[in-house]
């Protein structure tokens, strides 16, 4: 006991540690502004006004929003690595990003939230496409529930034990205490705006509570410090953020990246008797599965199915495969968006790009023909190949 | 020896013993010559040149001309072929090569080419063949029912076919076995069945229905003559349908997992769809008709959904969902 309070006491260091790091400015690098215009870039870096003018261009993120959003998870690892590279965080607008984009602009909030479900192939751009959506969420005032990377909590869970509230349950306190973290870095300054309170009364044990009327921040601090309540304060904090979504005090976005996890029949959460613990005995699902179901109103949900989720043993990258029975009838009636390779304007954009950042050099149009078709217009191909030229 | 042979002829009894045992000796066995009783025979040192031996004669049977050579232009070939046989390269007045060519080589030709004889050939049923015998057997014919002149008015007038075996060979018994063996085809099509029927139908008859041509085979060889076997299809078929339309009372107990196909006005997407239309307050009635493009939006689901998931029933589930959800929006603005 000892030393597992130990162990998340160090954990909860180093995370704190870094995401403080992470969000210091002082080495931060010196923006060069006022670029000159070129035809794959666009001036516009607010997400709000992207239409389909501005697709197929590169538009730049400010890096304290790059920092804000996905320091906690959200882009991939090789591209986090590419974007310390360029020294700058540049997002392709793509045609899902912008009709997403225009239905949540053209959405009737009073109505249930509406489902998006991204769907395509490895390597397209699924999670870019989400991360962009997300900065449509930070600059439209919106509370974010993002949830970057599912799997990550079945497939390689930091720590498991049995849920003291809920029978039958097993929680993910340490995960829960670090997405914890990773959610108050998006919103902490949109929740002092905004003042929610809570609505009901929690009881976490014996001595410890939250009574009505306390600030949400209060709550999601219990949560980081007392590890062990980390995953029912989530519950909590969910709902209530649901129930003042309902009420108007705010407007939620929802995203969840591999949301098809929550329904697979294999994880790697195991409980103490080495028995396999399915993602619906997992206490952290309930508020995903929450989050994600119509019966609330001010918000949106933006999720994505990927084979990786699940191991990449299924036959297409279709969502009723991924989803399979039960999550096709949880998100029913949802809008499936596909993301697909690039189209060939948009790989010759991608290219210039990579020339313009000096990254690919002496490339004539017989070797932009081959990458093409080594590739196949598939983004995270291109990029590895193109780190080695 | 021949000093032997020269002692008088009163001591031939004894010497005739020891000749006897020394002849086995002699390089040249001589025949008896005919020489008088009393007189010496001679001693021939060379021997009488061998007389030769007379060769048999052989005789060779005259192999005529190829009969095709002599053939006319204009004969009855019915009449030379009439029936199916092996090939012949001397009654085909054809040039017919056939086999694996030698390097540099035609294939081989007709004469004593055992491939040409292997497969069979239909020499005997040239077109003028055929005309003749379907003349000669015209006089058994009747006329063709008035009525039945389509394949379409067949079907329709006899859906159920009877498909059976005879059997035709020269043995000490003409039974065959196989002959009793008796099927019948229908299509389902014809059969006057509801949903509920039709269902229950298929369960039953499991894989003897093809749903590619709809057709239900039902075959017999259970009884030992074909007549029963007949009968006994019929009494299959009749039972069959009409088990298939009385309904039973555990029939009712049929869930989601035993359907056989999605069934959107019992599946939980229509409750949702319901409930999600009528939200915050719970739904009234259990009526998807009011919810504009609910029709459109139920096909979509159906279609995803029986007939499997692609491209094409994605997106046609797209635009339903878009229509259903998103119209008002974008009305508005």
């Amino acid at each position: 006991m000892a030393f597992n309070t130990l162990k998340v006491e160090n954990f909860l260091r180093r995370v704190s540690a870094a995401s403080i790091k992470k969000y210091a400015t002082a080495s931060e690098a010196v923006q060069v502004q006022e670029e000159p215009p070129v035809h794959f870039r666009t001036a516009e870096s607010n997400p709000v006004n992207h239409t389909t003018q501005h697709q197929e261009r590169f538009y730049t993120i400010p890096n304290d929003v790059y920092k804000k959003l996905y320091s906690g998870g959200g882009l991939p690892k090789e591209f986090m690595k590419q974007v310390k590279t360029f020294n700058e965080c540049c997002f392709l607008t793509r045609s899902p990003t912008i009709e997403i984009l225009s239905y949540l602009r053209n959405t009737n909030y009073n109505k249930p939230v509406n489902r998006y479900v991204l769907y395509g192939p490895s390597g397209c751009g699924k999670t870019l496409s989400m991360a962009h959506i997300l900065h449509y969420g930070l600059a439209t005032q919106k509370v974010l529930i993002h949830i970057p990377w599912a799997p990550n909590w079945f497939r390689h869970p930091k720590e498991v034990a049995n849920s003291t509230t809920r029978e039958g349950y097993v929680d993910l306190p340490i995960d829960a205490a670090a997405w914890l973290i990773h959610f108050k870095n998006q919103n902490s300054q949109l929740l002092e705006q905004l003042k929610l309170t809570t609505d009901k009364e929690y009881t976490w044990s014996l001595r410890e509570s939250t009574p009505r009327g306390v600030p949400l921040m209060q709550l999601i601090d219990l949560g980081i410090n007392r590890v062990r309540y980390a995953s029912e304060i989530i519950i909590a904090l969910t709902s209530e953020l649901k129930e003042a979504s309902i009420a108007g005090k705010c407007q939620t976005l929802v995203m969840i990246d591999g949301y098809n996890i929550f329904f697979t029949d294999r994880t790697r959460v195991f409980t103490d008797a080495k028995a396999m613990v399915l993602p619906d005995k997992v206490s952290l699902t309930i508020a995903a599965l929450e989050m994600t179901k119509y019966d609330w109103c001010n918000g949106a949900v933006v999720v994505s199915v990927d084979q990786l989720a699940v191991g990449g043993k299924k036959e297409s990258d279709l969502p009723r495969l991924l989803l399979g029975k039960a999550g096709f009838e949880h998100l029913d009636p949802f809008m499936p968006v596909s993301v697909n390779p690039y189209t060939d304007s948009e790989f010759y954009n991608v290219m210039d790009y990579f020339k313009d950042r000096r990254w690919v050099r002496n490339c004539d149009d017989e070797g932009l023909q081959e990458l093409k078709l080594l590739s196949a217009k598939n983004g995270f191909k291109l990029m590895n190949l193109c780190a080695a030229l | 020896m021949s000093i032997i042979t020269r002692l008088g002829v009163k001591n031939t009894r004894e010497i005739a013993r020891i000749s006897s045992l020394t002849s086995s000796f002699a390089t040249q066995s001589e025949p008896p010559s005919p020489v008088a009783p009393d007189e010496f025979r001679v001693l021939k040192l060379r021997p009488d040149p061998v007389q030769e031996r007379q060769k048999r004669e052989i005789r060779r049977t005259e192999v005529p001309p190829p009969r095709s050579t002599q053939m006319k232009f204009d004969q009855d070939w019915g009449s030379v072929w009439p029936a199916a046989r092996s090939f012949h390269p001397a009654t085909v007045p054809l040039p017919v090569r056939q086999g694996y060519p030698l390097k540099n080589a035609a294939p081989p030709n007709k004469y004593g080419n055992a491939e040409l004889m292997k497969i069979p050939n239909f020499l005997h049923l040239t077109p003028p063949v055929v005309t003749k015998q379907c003349e000669a057997l015209k006089k058994f014919c009747t006329p063709w029912p008035a009525g039945l002149e389509t394949d379409e008015k067949c079907e329709k007038h006899f859906p159920v076919e009877v498909l059976t075996s005879d059997y035709c060979y020269s043995s000490p018994t003409i039974r065959e076995p196989l002959a009793r063996v008796v099927t019948i085809r229908l299509k389902l099509s014809t059969l006057n069945l509801d949903q509920h029927a039709r269902d229950k139908l298929l369960r039953l008859v499991g894989d003897r229905y093809n749903p590619e041509d709809d057709l239900l085979t039902i075959t017999s060889d259970r009884c030992p003559t074909r007549k029963q076997n007949f009968e006994y299809i019929e009494y299959l078929l009749t039972a069959l349908y009409h088990e298939s339309w009385r309904t039973e009372p555990w029939e009712a107990e049929k869930s989601e997992a035993d359907m056989e196909y999605y069934d959107w006005d019992k599946s939980k997407s229509r409750d949702g769809l319901i409930t999600l239309y009528c939200w915050p307050e719970p739904p009234i009635d259990n009526d998807y008709e009011t919810i504009p493009h609910a029709t459109e939006y139920k096909i979509a689901v159906s279609d995803l959904i029986n007939n499997g998931e692609d491209e094409y029933s994605l997106n046609k589930y797209k635009e339903a969902v878009k229509n259903m959800l998103f119209l008002e929006g974008q009305e508005k603005k």
